[in-house]
């Protein structure tokens, strides 16, 4: 069996760095490559031996070499290697297999497209289901890291009676809630005015809210509002989005595009925060709720926020616009008003004890 | 399912660089990539490995050196990000150098292996020495860092038995390198006058006051956004005219004189890639990848390759014969973290 072969074969014996212009002959069980002048045979190769590297998709000539040897027949006529395909079976690779490019680009796009849009889906709404979930010792552990690393050089007030008192309190609502985990508040000595809720149900007190407070109902309110965040599992919510959206980040980018992460990094915190105004607004109504429901004075949370807006008129929430991360503070006055009724939250000797916590 | 699209980049690049090595031709023969997605994957793995067992190593290094105390605001965090700074710079020139040497050797030209010599933890530690030391001499050495870098990356790869030589100093370069140090410094302070010049002219024409700018911001409308934009254009435009050109100027010029003091036997290389050149290969570039969020990467690719395959020249004619096949194969994994031990190079 022979097949005619013009010269534009060539063969590099893989010792050395020599191109040999040869043509090739097919027999029954071998591929004789020799050169045309003179028919001097350069190599025998047994068809059984015979293979190609690489595919004609991503090589514009795949090698034809001998298993085992670093020899190779680099055929750049596309005739002549069709030829060869249809008499050597195992060369049939040697010729180019029509691919449908706009087919796979759209079959990977909407696979891409529909997993992206699934993981975000399962990581927005998810987390709203799942986070109760997560075993309680877990999340406490997360609440303690973060707590670790926030007071490492913070002085936390230790008086015994006042802490008690903010417990007992934090314990009852919890408790209305049907929360069946022990709450635990810390006391931060000094400023801001604020309080925050870590995972685990670990509340976080600033000493100057307490001190700076008009009256008792305002502490016992940002208690409540703090223990809504704790009985919807916000911060755990938060956590676990904020993670996900970094890791579809990397996923969908491959982590090559710097550009994709930074636009992409600045739409996930502004979900962070869309999600975080929305969670302020539960809180609030939650906590308001609680206080009503033990009969406790409610009045507390919009007083508070009345006290804040004095300072600063200009609410900085609702100038903040989408780069807030709370609701602007006259809407949350309107939601939370409540008449000046019900039984204090603390008792005169609890309330005292509060007010000394730091001393 | 969603994993494997990070997991498969590994493939990609491998197809990639197939393609691209078929079309590239030397003297009528075409170059051929011989790695496969395997070898990157395990290299991959093995440097995940080891950033495990370094984070292992500092979680210990906290609990019995620190005793779990963070020291004047020092947590386990800062140890673990102070730790990886300092031996990630001196690992990310031992991982080029190994990477290059990977690359090299699943490269074959003429069905021969090309490879890479030396030790990827000496041009590690020459490549942090001298890059310190240019930090620290506001950025006077450039020269002496780009030549000494150059040197062993280019002396030390081969094809087959060939080596290539390379005869540079910096002294040759030093003369243009000074040029273009004081008129980037002349051109910086031109262009932060225009800049300023620029927006606070814009602003103040608009009668804005600071405050109502912050809430323009804060309620971005479309035509906020789209402003935010075009000073950002013109900002960039500022920066690119004056900077950046000055930059490709010195870049074409080094890379001329690396080309054309590079030798392999009796093949002599030359160039005469021009600024502007440099310009569509640095800048251009970069704006595709930019504007085209990374997708665009394909297309920057074949410029690069069209580029190199149209300035870079050939002179001579290698005798075949005399180039022959090398004994060692090359590391037999690639380009992870693993590279930067140079492990798979032992």
């Amino acid at each position: 069996m022979a097949t005619a072969s013009p010269t534009s074969i060539r063969y590099y014996d893989g010792e050395t760095a020599e191109v040999h212009l040869v043509a090739v002959r097919v027999t029954t069980n071998e591929l004789v490559i020799y050169r045309p002048a003179g028919a001097e045979v350069v190599a025998r190769w047994p068809i059984g031996e015979v293979t190609v590297l690489g595919d004609t998709q991503h090589e514009v000539v795949p090698p034809v070499v001998r298993r085992g040897s670093d020899a190779r027949l680099i055929i750049e006529d596309p005739q002549v290697r069709s030829n060869l395909a249809s008499l050597v079976p195992a060369l049939q690779p040697l010729v180019p297999q029509p691919v449908a490019v706009g087919r796979r680009i759209a079959v990977f796009s909407s696979i891409i497209v529909a997993l992206v849009g699934l993981f975000w889906a399962v990581l927005d709404y998810g987390t709203e289901y799942a986070a109760p979930f997560l075993p309680h010792s877990v999340q406490e552990q997360l609440g303690e890291t973060v707590l670790d690393d926030l007071l490492a050089d913070k002085e936390q007030c230790e008086g015994a009676a006042g802490l008690a008192a903010i417990n007992r309190l934090a314990n009852d609502l919890a408790q209305e809630a049907g929360y069946s985990h022990p709450i635990t508040v810390h006391i931060v000595e000094g400023g801001p005015v604020n309080a925050f809720t870590l995972p685990g149900g670990i509340l976080v007190f600033y000493s100057d809210l307490i001190t700076q407070a008009k009256d008792r109902s305002q502490v016992a309110g940002v208690v409540a509002h703090e223990i809504g965040h704790v009985v919807h599992y916000h911060p755990t919510k938060g956590l676990v989005r904020a993670y996900g959206m970094d890791l579809l980040l990397k996923l969908v980018s491959g982590g090559y595009s710097e550009m994709m992460s930074t636009v992409g990094g600045g739409g996930s915190l502004l979900l962070a925060l869309r999600n975080g105004r929305a969670a302020e607004r539960e809180a609030d109504a939650t906590g308001v709720d609680l206080l009503e429901r033990r009969g406790l004075r409610a009045d507390g949370v919009s007083t508070f926020f009345q006290q804040l807006m004095e300072k600063d008129p200009k609410d900085a929430a609702a100038a903040a616009g989408i780069w807030s991360s709370h609701p602007p503070t006259t809407e949350r006055i309107e939601a939370t008003k409540r008449p000046a009724t019900g039984r204090p939250a603390f008792s005169n000797a609890e309330w005292q004890a509060l007010l000394n916590v730091c001393k | 399912m969603l994993v494997t699209l990070g997991w498969s980049r590994f493939w990609g690049r491998t197809n990639i660089r197939r393609y691209v090595w078929s079309h590239l031709t030397v003297m009528g023969d075409r170059f051929e990539y011989r790695g496969r997605g395997r070898e990157l994957l395990i290299g991959f793995l093995l440097a995940l490995l080891m950033i495990v067992v370094w984070i292992g190593l500092m979680w210990l290094v906290w609990r019995y050196v620190f005793h779990e105390r963070p020291a004047a605001s020092f947590g386990m965090f800062d140890l673990f990000s102070l730790s990886v700074a300092l031996i990630g710079f001196p690992l990310a020139y031992v991982g080029h150098y190994a990477g290059l040497r990977y690359k090299l050797s699943r490269t074959r030209w003429r069905g021969i292996r090309c490879g890479m010599a030396g030790s990827a933890w000496s041009y590690g530690a020459l490549a942090t020495g001298l890059h310190f030391a240019n930090a620290t001499t506001a950025y006077l050495l450039t020269p002496l860092v780009s030549v000494n870098l150059a040197r062993p990356r280019i002396s030390n790869a081969r094809v087959g038995t060939l080596p290539f030589l390379f005869a540079g100093r910096a002294g040759d370069i030093y003369g243009r390198y000074i040029g273009y140090y004081f008129l980037n410094i002349v051109a910086w302070i031109a262009a932060g006058i225009a800049v300023f010049v620029a927006v606070g002219g814009t602003i103040e024409s608009l009668g804005i006051s600071s405050d109502d700018f912050l809430k323009l911001l804060s309620r971005p409308s479309l035509n906020t956004v789209l402003l935010v934009l075009v000073l950002a254009f013109a900002a960039y435009i500022v920066f690119g005219l004056l900077i950046l050109p000055l930059r490709c100027w010195w870049q074409a010029y080094l890379l001329r004189y690396l080309v054309t003091h590079s030798r392999a036997g009796n093949l002599l290389f030359t160039t005469a890639i021009t600024t502007r050149q440099m310009w569509g290969f640095l800048v251009l570039n970069y704006l595709i990848l930019l504007l085209t969020l990374g997708i665009g990467w394909p297309w920057v690719m074949h410029r690069t390759m069209k580029l190199i395959s149209a300035q870079l020249w050939i002179y001579g004619e290698p005798n075949g014969q005399e180039i022959r096949q090398p004994a060692d194969r090359g590391p037999g994994y690639g380009e992870g973290l693993l590279d930067m031990f140079d492990v798979g190079g032992v």
